[in-house]
């Protein structure tokens, strides 16, 4: 009895004495709301690493870490993007006045921050990142030229190289922008070279990317598979 | 001389008082009650010591009424404000919490050592009855008390218990109405409460403790039951007469010590864990559309979530709305299907059983709940990735399949390689299980558990989706094929006419 009433009174004098008590709740256990969350790693690996992997996981969508592809991609464009999205492309509204999560400020962390991922510089003579589509036929001959080695003659794929990048689903569901961006940016980490190395010493010129870029989106079908005439820009 | 005087006078002063107020008798019938000396055992202590917690629930529970606002808009700031800002207020809380712990684990084990201990056979009928009604109060208690966090944990506990209620034939929706307050989860829900947690069930908690412990004292305290001691109804009351006449001490001081101990070693309990873990939550603000942990109500009730989650949906109503009602009506006419007879559970082995089985069936329906997913995780879509090796060595429009799997939030409830939400199965394989007319049969139908998505996605999508799930196979391991090519093996012809099923059955 004595010992009980002794514990209890000193478990009690160490409640009150206010000193470091493993259950008393600190500032840090509080539960962050949302919108308060400014920690970019939090910010991006719940947001983005899903579809564009981390920088170490590969996503199915370009990763945002490749130092190419930041280069030229101006910053306020980047915003622009994950502000409003790309709906018709599976690419998420991302601001709360367009029905996403994250607030203005939020985005501006993650956008700064991902800049801060390109550290190699940039190459001087990276095509732009946007322009209208070029022509056709030019296309199909600097896709045999760069192209055809991995994804076959007729770009439908070759076995053990790489798949079809004419297939009209896969074109149905990315934008022209996009097929553009692979074609500058490539996919380093899966294998799909960059716009300078695909032909060794030879970069293609920012003419031969709108040309091929044609030459795929040519490729795209309505829903009885009859071919769509390319959307210009 | 002066001390004799004074003596006197005071023996004066308390006869006058007890000529009116009837002080002594009071006493001898209730705190000086006689009772079997081998009722004083420490078995016995579990009934005090269930009541010293509710004592200290009520009184925690005024001075957190005194902050707590019961608003949907101010509950959990008020909460916020307890715990972080008001001096020792983490401390009320966690007593509040940890004490509707101790009160709910110490009354289960009141219960049962009543049970083992066959005390709840005849003249003590009416005892065990309204302790089984004491029972349901108390867990009544501690499910709405969970509901006053009103945060992510309190509004899966209520959405789980909604959904189970609404599953009553015919009258489901009106029963989740009457529950919420309305179709949803809102203000009027936490009002509803708020009076069943302060008013409604304490008040009605008081009372029943009254008659219950009216019937302790009338009907006396169960003695400790001796093997072969057989209970009649036409002798026991002399055997009991006769026990309290030869043996029979006063519970207070004699009996009484032990409840004492009891009751340190509770309050020390909780005032240890009260130290250690803390209080509880609140977790985030109760927003469905911002949950990104898995929440996961109070562990005295887990079990029924586990059923919830893990049982298939024929069984679920069974479970829930039939099986509970027979169980507790059982409990209640125990005394009437069992009124006589052996007390010793050294005699009583089926009941020894049931109990072991019972015991182990609920923990292990709390391990299950405790580890079973049972709500979608709702980042995965846009926050899980992939491991390289079900990414890599895919096709363009393979890997757009996978951009559509996050895009339309299937990541939420299916894993891939173990990451994402655990609540339809893992896809790393699922091509080696399912062939692509199946795979689009469950996308497009749904069935199970999962929700349709025919009109939520383009033919495009569905051509993407499908060429990434006939993907994801280990190497070396072939496709799942379609069952009228020959070559199929057995297993793959039953699962389609599962999958069917499944369908139809939806
Ligand atoms: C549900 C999957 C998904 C999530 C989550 C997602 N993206 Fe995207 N994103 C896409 C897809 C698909 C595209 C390609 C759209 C297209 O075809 O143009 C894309 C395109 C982009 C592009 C433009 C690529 C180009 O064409 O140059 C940027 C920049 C981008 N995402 C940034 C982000 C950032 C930053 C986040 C996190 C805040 C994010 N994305 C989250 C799927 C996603
Ligand atoms: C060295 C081989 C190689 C060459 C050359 C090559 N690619 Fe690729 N490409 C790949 C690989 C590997 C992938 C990854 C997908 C796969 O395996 O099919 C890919 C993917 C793509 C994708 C889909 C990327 C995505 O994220 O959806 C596009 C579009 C593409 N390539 C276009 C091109 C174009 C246009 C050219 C020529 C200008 C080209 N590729 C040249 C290997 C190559
Ligand atoms: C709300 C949670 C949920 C979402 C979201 C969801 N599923 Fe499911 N899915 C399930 C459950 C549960 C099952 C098991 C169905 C059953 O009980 O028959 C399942 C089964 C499946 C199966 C069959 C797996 C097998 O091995 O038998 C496939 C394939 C599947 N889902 C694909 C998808 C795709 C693709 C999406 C997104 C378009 C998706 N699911 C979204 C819950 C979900």
């Amino acid at each position: 009895m004595k010992i009980a009433a002794l514990s209890l009174a000193c478990l009690s004098a160490i409640a009150l004495s206010g000193c470091d008590i493993p259950g008393r709740p600190k500032k840090e256990d509080r539960r962050p709301e949302p919108h308060h969350v400014t920690d970019f790693k939090t910010l991006y690996s719940q947001n983005c690493a899903g579809c564009h992997g981390n920088g170490q996981s590969v996503g199915p969508v370009i990763a945002m870490n490749d130092p190419l592809y930041l280069s030229i991609l101006p910053k306020e464009q980047m915003r622009q993007i994950v502000t409003n999205g790309r709906a018709e492309n599976g690419m998420p509204a991302f601001a709360l006045s367009n029905g996403g999560s994250l607030t203005n400020e939020q985005i501006g962390i993650i956008v700064d921050n991902i800049y801060a991922w390109a550290k190699n510089p940039p190459p001087t003579n990276a095509p732009a990142y946007s322009a209208p589509l070029g022509d056709v036929a030019r296309g199909a001959a600097v896709f045999a030229a760069n192209c055809a080695s991995c994804h076959g003659a007729d770009g439908q794929g070759l076995k053990d190289k790489a798949g079809s990048v004419v297939n009209p689903a896969y074109l149905g569901l990315v934008s022209d922008q996009y097929l553009r961006t692979i074609t500058i940016a490539g996919r380093n980490d899966l294998g799909c070279p960059d716009f300078a190395s695909r032909v060794p010493g030879k970069a293609m010129t920012s003419e031969e990317i709108s040309d091929v870029v044609a030459w795929l989106a040519s490729h795209r079908e309505n829903e009885f598979g009859q071919k769509l005439a390319p959307a210009q820009q | 001389m002066n001390g004799k005087a004074l003596i006197q006078a005071l023996n004066g002063v308390y006869e006058w008082v007890d000529k009116r107020l009837h002080v002594t008798d009071l006493f001898n019938h209730t705190a000086g009650h006689p009772i079997p000396k081998s009722s004083a055992s420490w078995f016995y202590v579990f009934g005090s010591a269930t009541l010293l917690c509710f004592m200290i629930q009520l009184l925690t529970g005024c001075l957190l009424a005194l902050v707590y606002v019961p608003s949907a808009a101010e509950a959990y700031t008020t909460l916020e404000y307890l715990t972080f800002r008001q001096e020792l207020g983490w401390f009320l809380r966690a007593t509040h919490y940890w004490g509707s712990n101790f009160m709910v684990g110490i009354m289960l084990i009141h219960v049962t050592q009543v049970f083992l201990f066959g005390a709840y056979k005849y003249p003590r009928e009416i005892t065990w009855m309204s302790g089984v009604v004491l029972m349901l109060l108390t867990l009544g208690l501690a499910f709405t008390g969970q509901v006053m966090r009103f945060d992510e944990d309190a509004y899966w506990g209520l959405g789980i218990g909604a959904a189970i209620a609404g599953r009553s034939p015919m009258i489901g929706q009106q029963v989740v109405n009457f529950m919420l307050g309305g179709p949803i989860i809102a203000s009027e829900t936490l009002s509803r409460f708020f009076t069943l947690h302060v008013f409604v069930l304490p008040g009605s908690v008081l009372a029943l403790v009254a008659l219950h412990l009216r019937m302790v004292l009338t009907k006396g305290i169960n003695e400790y039951p001796k093997p072969g001691q057989i209970v009649r109804k036409e002798t026991y009351d002399k055997e009991y007469a006769t026990i309290i006449k030869k043996e029979g001490i006063p519970f207070f001081p004699h009996g009484i010590w032990k409840d004492l101990v009891a009751a340190s070693i509770v309050i020390g309990g909780i005032l240890f864990c009260v130290l250690m873990f803390g209080p509880k939550g609140p977790l985030g603000e109760p927003n469905p559309t911002q949950i990104d942990t898995v929440p996961r109500p109070d562990f005295f009730f887990l079990w029924i979530f586990a059923i919830a989650a893990l049982m298939p949906d024929y069984m679920e109503t069974f479970m829930l709305l039939v099986a509970p009602p027979i169980i507790i009506g059982l409990l209640f006419i125990l005394p009437f299907i069992n009124n006589t007879g052996e007390k010793s559970w050294r005699r009583r082995p089926i009941a020894v059983l049931s109990v072991i089985l019972i015991y182990l069936a609920l923990g292990l329906l709390t391990y299950l709940g405790q580890t079973s997913p049972w709500s979608p995780d709702m980042k995965a879509w846009s926050g899980a990735e992939t491991p390289r090796e079900f990414v890599e060595g895919r096709s363009p429009l393979e890997l757009q399949g996978l951009a559509v799997l996050q895009n339309k939030q299937c990541r939420n409830c299916h894993a891939i390689d173990g990451i994402g939400g655990h609540r339809g199965p893992d896809l790393a394989d699922v091509g080696t299980r399912l062939t692509k007319d199946q795979l689009v049969r469950q996308i497009i139908q749904g069935g199970g558990n999962m929700p349709a998505y025919g009109k939520n996605l383009s033919p495009y999508e569905t051509d993407a989706l499908v060429a990434y799930m006939v993907s994801l196979h280990p190497k070396g391991e072939l496709p799942a094929r379609d069952s009228t090519i020959p070559a199929t093996p057995a297993p793959l012809s039953v699962q389609e006419g599962e999958q069917h099923e499944a369908v139809g059955a939806h």
